[in-house]
């Protein structure tokens, strides 16, 4: 097995530390918010809480949802189950970037 | 990706790649930006997590999106090189969640989230024994 197959393989140790990423943003962008007051932070936050909710539904229906249990659930469940994952993962990044730039203006405006 | 009509040019699957770079693009200058008022280590940590981010989704994700390159799954039948679609999954995987990691914690260090609120008397051992 080489290098790139073992990194495949293990991927659910890079997917751990993108999450505990996304967390860290989440809790320093509502600390940026609630201690010292930057708007910018409510938007990083909710973006990065997005992105999360987007990585947590890509792994369930990885793992947990089947192609039986979503025949059974009908046509609107298998759109649901395709388009939010795009439409959080898209809202999240824009959420977080946003969130950014309202804070890095609001550092510059002097607080 | 449809390219025929300038409508279709509107459609998502057209617009989401330009999205993806200049969501990428963004996130680095403003990083780069926000790096300008921090110091040392949270600096380094938010530069390096969004120059990672920037090349994932300015790059990479347009690439997958418009097609160029195939997604990795051990059980798919590949119409290229399954070397290379793996080797494409692989930067993907190490680029965006070490990206995220790095971004993550630059962040919080440069909101002070592991510094501690209220500094309690640190309780130390008796040096003299009784």
């Amino acid at each position: 097995m080489n290098t790139a197959e073992l990194i495949a393989q293990s991927s659910v140790v890079f997917d751990a530390a993108g999450v505990a990423g996304l967390c860290l943003l989440a809790f320093a962008a509502i600390r940026l918010a609630r201690r010292e007051h930057s708007w910018g932070g409510n938007l990083m936050a909710i973006g990065a809480i997005s992105l999360l909710i987007a990585r947590l539904v890509i792994v369930v229906s990885n793992h947990f949802v089947t192609h039986e249990m979503l025949a059974a659930w009908g046509p609107n469940a298998i759109s649901a189950q395709l388009a939010l994952p795009a439409i959080l993962l898209s809202f999240g990044l824009a959420g977080v970037v946003w969130g950014l730039w309202g804070h890095s203006k609001w550092l510059h405006d002097g607080r | 990706m449809h390219t025929g009509s300038p409508l279709l040019l509107a459609s998502i699957e057209s617009i989401r790649p330009v999205f993806l770079i200049v969501m990428g693009v963004s996130l680095l200058m403003l990083a780069w930006r926000l790096s300008q008022n921090a110091s040392g280590w949270t600096a380094r940590f938010i530069l390096a997590g969004a120059i990672l981010l920037a090349i994932g989704y300015s790059f990479i994700m347009p690439l997958y999106e418009a097609g160029k390159i195939e997604h990795y799954s051990p059980d798919a039948h590949f119409h290229g090189d399954p070397g290379v679609a793996l080797a494409w999954h692989v930067v993907k995987v190490v680029a965006m969640n070490t990206g995220w990691f790095l971004f993550g914690w630059g962040v919080a260090l440069h909101a002070g989230l592991f510094e501690r609120v209220s500094a309690r008397p640190v309780l130390l051992p008796s040096s003299s024994p009784r």
